[in-house]
């Protein structure tokens, strides 16, 4: 069951490869290709797409062909482990906090929310203590970027 | 050689002014303090701090990215020593024996030991440095774009291969860098390439964006709710730090061979100091006379891999200063910073640029004393930075990224690429893809093609101009090595044992 479950993974990363070669390939080809002497804007991605594509043939290949073995370096390789959504929506979630409300809201919002958010994440943090260390790191911020760096984002906008 | 230790005389004086010392100093402390704490290496840090290189001056700014590197390299030891947690990869060879040692009570020697390694190490890494350096660059006034190619070509392909994981995923990966890289207008037609009509994206990635989308918010995407940490009972005082002499006697020669471990790979590109630390270790076992003492407290398992990462994270900075060519991601990253300051690394470097060269040589030593200098009674403090929670830790840091890729451009646009780039890299490494060399194609891309596209133009189109010189021939001959050794490996390993998982002395980073 491990090992089915290491074979799809290779497979996937092939898949994956192989998609975005392909897609760096098509759009290439829209760019002027020009040839080896006169390369245009398009030879090199056109070029790298290829390979791409090539090696995630050759990831899959090597996928297929010995099954249960995989090249990877255990060491490195986090024991098949649950996947965290509440934390990953938590911290991709407070990055765009930061995006949105730097936008539309501020520095002060931005800082607050994005820390928020992102401290949510872990299942450790209660809103109490999600809040509290928004606020540290909020006036930390303040202090620090706007009045120390003069970091150009407003303290407070609208829109 | 007369000319480089006046020149070395000069560049101390560059980085003894006190502007760039403190810098220096700056840039020491924190890559220390990063150092000590796991998660956040040498690369999240220099990304985080690449905006504040952009104003101030390339001398004081490159000064402070090595200390950040040099200095993360000391503050490493001290969690992998005294709390079994390796900040970053280099280190997970010192826990080994040293947090045995730290149980038995000696940790503090442990702690003496690594830096007396770390300090002799660096030292004669920074030697090496010196004289080398004008060397290569007698040489490097023959490198056209013909070499230029070929030389990037070999640190691509070792970076790849010698990368964590497999060596055909590093390759995919540094491929999708070198795509990385040609997003936004194309320097020589104008054309916009994948940029998708987003006007942001006229101008490419920017390279902080991509590096903490990468290395920090992938990093923590991958530690949420995973992170344990052991509490710590570690108290040191200054006296505890001095190794009894017979540790320092078994200490020496380790400390040695690891440093020449260090510097022989320290040239070259594309390998990383983990790889060194491996190699030491396996030697000192080899060559030990009681190999059963490895794994429980073994002095030598400590000394032998330090010196060894010490002395490579010196001598990384040779193929990149004298010719361009970045050995790992961190060097990519401090490539790129250079760069951005209009500061072409390569040959004419030491020539154009004789202030930024052997400052940076300079200051290498002056960093390494101050460090020395400041563990020693800073230590406790270290220890106790170890205790703030990982779940203050991580948003906290997370702010930080954004705010810091901002101010880089005051774009929040580049805030987004963070997010996007944090999603990707956490996609590339739960499918077992290393994401190093994915700096290492975004940074060499944009030189690379310019090159090619200038030697086919000198050459007509004629690719064998590739062979044809010389000094590029010699390094398309090793790129050819490279991969014949990677095939011979696999094919090995497939005849040997053909059901069993890898072999870790093999691919490591």
């Amino acid at each position: 069951m491990r090992y089915m479950n290491r074979l799809g993974k290779e497979h996937l990363g092939a898949a994956l490869i192989i998609t975005l070669g392909a897609a760096v390939l098509l759009l290439g080809l829209t760019y002027e290709t020009g040839t080896l002497r006169q390369m245009g804007a398009g030879f090199l991605p056109v070029t790298f797409g290829g390979l791409m594509i090539a090696v995630g043939l050759a990831i899959g290949l090597n996928a297929a062909a010995l099954p249960g073995r995989t090249a990877d370096d255990p060491a490195s390789v986090h024991p098949r482990e649950a996947p965290q959504w509440r934390g990953w929506a938590c911290i991709v979630g407070g990055v765009i906090a930061f995006v949105v409300l730097g936008r539309f809201g501020g520095l002060v919002p931005a800082t607050f929310f994005s820390v928020f958010v992102a401290a949510l994440g872990d299942r450790e943090n209660s809103l109490r203590s999600a809040t509290a260390l928004a606020t540290v790191v909020d006036i930390f911020s303040v202090a620090v970027f706007h009045y120390g760096l003069r970091v150009q984002l407003p303290l407070f906008q609208w829109g | 050689m007369h000319q480089s230790l006046m020149d070395l005389w000069y560049g101390f004086g560059v980085a003894l002014q006190p502007g760039n010392f403190m810098w220096s100093v700056f840039g020491v402390l924190i890559g220390n303090l990063i150092g000590v704490l796991p998660g956040m290496g040498a690369l999240t840090t220099i990304s985080m701090l690449l905006p504040l290189t952009y104003v101030i001056a390339p001398v004081p700014a490159i000064l402070m990215l090595a200390g950040i590197f040099y200095g993360s390299q000391y503050g490493g030891a001290i969690g992998a020593i005294l709390l079994n947690l390796p900040s970053h990869p280099p280190h997970a060879v010192t826990c080994l024996d040293g947090y045995p040692m730290t149980v038995a009570g000696r940790g503090g020697a442990a702690l003496g030991i690594t830096m007396m390694s770390s300090f002799f190490a660096a030292s004669v890494g920074i030697v090496v440095m010196i004289f080398l350096s004008p060397l290569i660059v007698k040489v490097a006034f023959k490198f056209g774009p013909t070499e230029i190619c070929a030389i990037m070509l070999l640190g691509l392909l070792s970076g790849a291969t010698m990368s964590r994981g497999s060596p055909l995923k590093g390759i995919a990966m540094t491929l999708f860098g070198l795509v990385c890289g040609a997003v936004g207008t194309d320097v020589i037609s104008g054309t916009m390439r994948y940029t998708f009509e987003l006007p942001d994206l006229a101008d490419g990635i920017e390279l902080g964006a991509l590096c903490m989308g990468l290395f920090g918010i992938a990093d923590f995407l991958m530690h949420v709710n995973r992170v344990k940490v052991k509490p710590i009972q570690a108290r040191m005082s200054m006296k505890e730090m001095r190794p009894t002499r017979s540790e320092l006697k078994q200490a020496f020669w380790p400390m040695v061979r690891g440093t020449t471990v260090g510097t022989l790979f320290g040239a070259m590109p594309g390998t990383g100091p983990t790889i060194t630390t491996f190699i030491a270790y396996a030697i000192e076992r080899k060559l030990a006379k009681d190999p059963s003492r490895f794994g429980k407290g073994a002095i030598e398992g400590v000394a032998s891999p330090e010196a060894s990462a010490h002395s490579k994270t010196q001598v990384d900075f040779i193929p990149t200063m004298s010719l361009g060519i970045p050995g790992d991601a961190v060097m990519a990253l401090i490539l790129g910073a250079l760069i951005i300051k209009g500061i072409q690394p390569g040959p004419q470097l030491i020539t154009e640029h004789p202030d930024v060269f052997w400052g940076l040589i300079a200051s290498f030593w002056i960093g390494n004393v101050l460090l020395v200098v400041l563990n020693v009674p800073l230590i406790g403090m270290w220890v106790r930075m170890l205790r703030v929670p990982y779940r203050y830790l991580y948003p906290s840091a997370l702010f930080f990224i954004c705010i810091g890729v901002f101010s880089t451009k005051n774009s929040l646009f580049d805030v987004a690429e963070v997010a996007v780039f944090g999603i990707l890299g956490a996609i590339f490494l739960a499918l077992e893809f290393p994401v190093s060399p994915i700096v290492l194609g975004f940074v060499l891309g944009p030189m690379l093609e310019e090159n090619f596209r200038r030697a086919m133009l000198l050459s007509r189109g004629e690719l064998s101009v590739f062979v044809e010189h010389p000094i590029s021939a010699w390094f398309l001959a090793a790129c050819a090595v490279l991969v014949l050794a990677q095939l011979y490996a696999y094919a090995r390993h497939f005849r040997v044992d053909p059901g069993h998982g890898g072999n870790p002395g093999l691919v490591v980073e």
